[in-house]
């Protein structure tokens, strides 16, 4: 029997964790990405990785997955990695009053974490505001979101996958009873029209997902969420910097090569194509990120950018709705047979969103092949572009 | 800040696949604190979706954007158009050279990636082979050690390949490892990987460099590489020098 | 995307486009200009030592014609190449043993200073010694 086919939209986080994952288990895999690697949310991360203490009071479903995922990514793709843990630290008394909540919460979801007193935390990371009245070690770290993608992609490249860059999926091929049978797509660099056949599509487009569905007919409950991050040009610390409390605007601020970066804001947009940075939105950054650090305001800005993080479910304030992830197979939902639709979740749990979405393919087209991807070291990320 | 509006043109390489190089210009409206990569995206967003472009996570931290920007070497995603251009000025943006071209700005910087991968470079470093020397602020890299652990940090070198554009010889010399390959290796130090003294101590090596010292001028992540290429023919003749004697 | 393309360099034109470049790269440029006319010298200079073989009247009909200007300021460029390119030299080995480079720019401008200096230097012992 022939491998059987599935075509990847997107290589952003999601695409090329379902890019390695299915080619892991066998099959042939073709991803039509319309930019480069991770252009869109993906690339314009914070660069956190998560512990999950963020959200182990609000969203403990997430808070478990981001944990595990942490756990497994360092392992599998140290090179993209700074494993240097993080910080959650309380200033003001209603801070405080969150502290029992985020023990509880922590402890809940396997968390591991540690109290610090304000002096012990002072000597740790010595640019920390010193009116902190406690602080909280988590196992945090910081990824370079280029070479994280790139590490995926060029692991499923060397097991066979075809990548096409900068190439547009026009339409979506029809079998005439509303089946999907594979991409119309356009390739800009070459500026060529071709067809691709596929036995399953997989849209992993994003916060861009009801573009592709719409091709299809079909509409998604999907909100495109916005915010802002801006990087200031010097390195104050070697952990991420969370504040303690619920999650809010700009309240992470963390260390990227010789920079900080602080994130961000959060509010919904009906296109994510381009969504301007908002200045409003990047003085706040400072204003946020020099609570936690007051040493930022010495520091110049270096870059201000604004990702569009694609949150399920309907025009619900962003904070609101969990940060999970959800795949949907369009036979059981929308009757139409070949698509399957992959959104939310965020960059640390990215290999675990390809491992459901694989697992539902699997399933769908009654293949029995387990999942290998969390004891897979991948490859350098560099063997993308060296063979 | 104000509510600052520019009238800038864009003056934009255009290539797609064998046809012949054009120029297109795109009239916009910006705000002078806005960075060159946006005007770009935005070019792509409203007025011409055939145009491709690499970028990925617009703070310079993974060197996707380099571009020549009015004929010099720039990470556009940190570049503000003020520092650039004037209202009602010119951008001129092209594509990196020395790299073959894939379409309008993008190209195949395999020759960099391949080269980097002989020398073994690390995308990460314990902080005490690469330290934050000239931060003014309270340097972290005196806090203790974590757990016992060292602390990693990904390297300074994020491979944009400005370097490699903005060198003289890197044109006609298509095997020269180039100065991001090289301060990679003196990074690392001879003493530590003897194998790399023969990879770079030849003609396609450090010994091409003919010090035009542009790679320092454009490299936009503190890596200095016309320094660590003297430095490193600093450590070639002394392992030379040291081997000779330990023959003779 | 796949297929390996020339790169995109306009060859040895690169070496001399100033457009876009820094102090070391004016250096540099000038560098190779002065190689270039220093080997073209090299060349006339050995056709002019040709003109010894075939007797004293062909050498100093080539001397009369060497008085003439324009080859007095033909002279004077090999100079300045001559001490640009070998204080440049000095300048770029100094460095090469990791010594001041840090510097490089300042000592380009010694060099071009020197350079500077010795040319007036030259020129005025030409001009007075004919």
């Amino acid at each position: 029997m022939s491998k059987p086919h599935a075509i990847v939209i997107g290589a952003g986080f999601t695409g090329v964790a379902i890019a390695h994952d299915l080619a892991l288990r066998g099959f042939a895999v073709t991803v039509v990405e319309r930019g480069p690697i991770i252009n869109g949310t993906s690339g314009r991360t914070h660069g956190l990785l998560h512990s999950g203490a963020r959200y182990a009071v609000n969203d403990q479903e997430s808070a478990i997955e981001c944990i595990q995922e942490n756990q497994i990514l360092r392992l599998i793709v140290p090179d993209a990695i700074e494993p240097n843990g993080g910080l959650f630290i309380g200033i003001t008394d209603e801070d405080m009053a969150y502290r029992e909540k985020f023990i509880e919460g922590c402890a809940a979801c396997g968390i591991p974490i540690t109290e610090l007193s304000p002096k012990e935390a002072l000597r740790l990371e010595p640019n920390l505001n010193p009116k902190l009245q406690t602080a909280f070690t988590v196992p945090d770290g910081t990824f370079d979101p280029l070479r994280l993608a790139l590490a995926f992609a060029a692991s499923a490249k060397a097991n066979g996958a075809v990548f096409h860059l900068y190439t547009d999926v026009v339409d979506l091929l029809s079998d005439g009873q509303g089946n999907i049978v594979g991409v119309k797509a356009w390739d800009r660099a070459a500026d060529k029209r071709f067809e691709i056949q596929g036995d399953i599509v997989v849209n992993a487009t994003g916060a861009w997902v009801g573009k592709i569905t719409a091709m299809a007919g079909i509409s998604v409950p999907i909100t495109p969420t916005p915010g802002v991050m801006v990087a200031y040009d010097k390195r104050l610390t070697q952990r991420a910097i969370n504040l303690l409390n619920k999650p809010g605007d700009g309240d992470i601020v963390l260390p990227q090569r010789r920079m900080m970066v602080v994130g961000t804001t959060s509010f919904t947009i009906e296109d994510p194509d381009y969504v301007p940075v908002y200045e409003d939105h990047v003085r706040l950054m400072m204003e946020r990120g020099a609570n936690l650090i007051p040493a930022l305001r010495q520091t110049r800005e270096r870059g201000a950018y604004m990702a569009t993080r694609p949150l399920i479910g309907a025009s619900a304030p962003g904070r609101s709705i969990s940060r999970t992830f959800k795949a949907y197979d369009h036979k059981e939902s929308d009757n139409v047979e070949g698509l399957v639709t992959i959104t939310g979740g965020k960059a640390t749990t990215l290999r675990l969103m390809a491992e459901k979405t694989v697992d539902l393919i699997c399933k769908k087209m009654n293949l029995n092949i387990p999942c290998t991807t969390a004891e897979t070291p991948l490859l350098s990320y560099r063997k993308f572009y060296v063979n | 800040m104000t509510e600052e509006k520019w009238t800038v043109k864009f003056v934009i390489f255009r290539k797609k696949g064998d046809q012949p190089p054009r120029y297109d210009s795109y009239v916009l409206e910006v705000k002078p604190d806005e960075y060159v990569i946006d005007g770009v995206e935005r070019i792509w967003a409203f007025h011409d979706r055939s145009l491709i472009f690499a970028h990925a996570c617009h703070h310079s931290t993974c060197g996707a954007c380099g571009m020549r920007v009015n004929d010099v070497e720039k990470l556009t995603c940190i570049t503000k158009i003020r520092d650039v251009t004037t209202n009602g000025g010119t951008i001129k943006i092209e594509p990196l050279r020395n790299f073959p071209i894939i379409g309008d700005l993008v190209v195949d910087m395999t020759r960099m990636y391949a080269a980097m991968d002989r020398v073994h470079a690390k995308a990460v470093h314990p902080l005490s082979a690469a330290p934050l020397e000239g931060e003014g602020i309270r340097p972290p890299r005196e806090v203790p050690r974590n757990n016992g652990d060292e602390y990693l940090r990904l390297a300074d070198c994020i491979e944009c390949g400005l370097c490699i554009s903005a060198c003289p010889v890197a044109g006609t010399a298509e095997e020269y490892l180039g100065p991001a390959v090289l301060a990679a290796a003196q990074l690392q130090g001879l003493k530590h990987n003897p194998d790399l003294l023969d990879l770079v101590d030849c003609a396609n090596g450090l010994w091409r460099c003919h010090s035009a010292y542009e790679c320092t001028a454009v490299c936009p992540s503190n890596v200095d590489p016309g320094w660590r290429i003297m430095d490193l023919r600093r450590q070639v003749v002394g392992e030379r020098i040291r081997r000779w004697f330990a023959k003779a | 995307m796949e297929t390996p393309k020339k790169p995109n360099s306009r060859g040895i034109f690169d070496w001399f486009d100033p457009r876009g470049r820094n102090v070391g790269g004016w250096g540099f440029i000038i560098n190779r200009l002065s190689a270039i006319g220093l080997t073209v010298y090299l060349y006339l200079h050995l056709y002019m030592l040709g003109k010894l073989a075939q007797g004293p009247e062909a050498f100093d009909a080539f001397i009369e014609t060497a008085k003439t200007p324009l080859i007095m300021f033909g002279e004077m460029l090999v100079i300045i190449a001559g001490l640009y390119h070998g204080f440049n030299g000095l300048r770029i080995a100094l460095n090469s043993f990791g010594i001041a480079v840090p510097a490089q720019r300042q000592l380009l401008y010694g060099v071009v200073g020197i350079t500077l200096i010795g040319t007036v230097v030259f020129g005025v012992r030409m001009l007075t010694a004919h």
